[in-house]
């Protein structure tokens, strides 16, 4: 008898089936640190499950809401731990075990018509993670850092974001223990919408400031990253 | 917005960085070396990050993790040029802003042909072996035995 074995199972999603020489250089030099007791075993799995599990989703649902609720739209801008807690992350305690990144300082900075905030860390890379996941390959450059806060317009026109003049740009710095994130104006066309629905829209580019919502734009700009042709002086 | 500081010592760190020794393991990695984004479109994988990225980033944190009751305190210091924290109870084997600046510095010499997540890989590899917190030899080694070890599974 014959059996017919479409059972309509999905093909297998496809997988490397190599082992580069990175990734042996990751294991083997996290072998070695644990062994000469730079961290243990259970420090470093702490570490990676935080970073497997953040995202930017907590962010962009505070805009969501604070663009919905005018009463929570106040407590982002002045209170920020407790519209944190709303979405579920709780800044005092991030990790729930303590990470160097800890911070006790989140600040939501509202964009108007003619005011456009931008965040940087001139410094380094700091980045609000625990609500807004990782930075981006071009947040931790030099080329961005340096450039953005001598030259916003110019730098912001490289993301596609070109401003009219009359709007004036801000540039914030972050650091080890205050970051940012931008509540951008609510587009236009976006009458009616849900929570869930503003959410999608209010992407990790828009927290930053390097991009606008709007609707139907859901991804984030995907930027060749370049060294800065300019010196920085 | 306060002034920057354009002196600051990042752009001692890079020009500094453009004599630093290359590490010869390191070296061999960078020219021989598979990364991701060649892996991914090879094997069709959409995942826009290697899978040992998370652990990567894990192991910086953990690395600046100390019970120094102040990581300000040791930041300041290395912003001021005071590098020494053998005083400090307790300081972290590979502080936050020092690894960073090192990795921008790599970034714009040695590794500056390297995609990321690879380069802040080698970045970091590189800040232990300068800093005799891992050996190059023990890494070619261990290397060596994860290869078979996984090639083996």
């Amino acid at each position: 008898m014959s059996h017919d074995h479409h059972h309509g199972h999905n093909p297998p999603a496809p997988m490397v089936d190599e082992v580069s020489d990175f990734e042996a250089l990751e294991i083997a030099v996290r072998e070695l640190c644990i062994e000469k007791g730079l961290f243990t075993a259970d420090d470093h799995r702490k570490f990676t499950e935080f970073a497997e599990h953040i995202g930017p989703t907590p962010a962009a649902r505070m805009v969501a809401k604070a663009w919905l609720d005018p009463e929570y739209r106040k407590l982002c801008l002045t209170d920020s731990l407790t519209a944190c807690k709303a979405v579920g992350v709780d800044l005092l305690n991030p990790t729930g075990f303590g990470t160097p990144s800890d911070y006790t300082d989140v600040r939501v900075l509202e964009d108007t018509p003619t005011l456009h905030h931008v965040v940087v860390c001139t410094l380094c890379s700091c980045y609000p993670r625990p609500i807004l996941g990782f930075q981006p390959e071009w947040y931790r450059t030099p080329n961005y850092r340096r450039r953005l806060v001598r030259w916003p317009r110019q730098v912001l026109a490289e993301f596609g974001l070109v401003l009219p003049s009359e709007v004036e740009i801000r540039v914030e710095d972050s650091n080890q223990k205050c970051r940012f994130i931008v509540m951008p104006v609510r587009p236009a066309g976006t009458e009616g919408w849900t929570e869930d629905q503003l959410t999608e829209i209010v992407t990790r580019d828009c927290l930053i400031g390097v991009a606008l919502p709007k609707p139907g734009m859901t991804s984030n700009i995907k930027l060749p990253v370049h060294k800065a042709a300019k010196p920085a002086h | 917005m306060a002034e920057l500081n354009t002196t600051a010592p990042i752009d001692d760190l890079v020009a500094e960085a453009a004599n630093w020794t290359p590490v010869s393991l390191l070296e061999q990695i960078k020219e021989q070396g598979r990364t991701w984004v060649d892996l991914a479109v090879d094997y069709g994988v959409t995942n826009p990050d290697p899978p040992w990225k998370t652990s990567l980033d894990g192991m910086c944190e953990v690395l600046a993790a100390g019970t120094c009751s102040s990581m300000a305190a040791v930041e300041k210091g290395w912003l001021a040029g005071d590098t020494d924290r053998s005083t400090l109870e307790g300081a972290p084997p590979l502080p936050l802003l020092e690894r960073r600046w090192e990795e921008d510095a790599l970034s714009e010499t040695l590794y500056q042909d390297v995609p990321y997540p690879e380069r802040q890989l080698l970045a970091l590899v590189h800040s232990l072996i300068k800093r005799g917190l891992v050996k190059e030899e023990d890494l070619a080694a261990r290397m060596k035995q994860v290869h078979e070890r996984l090639a083996a599974e």
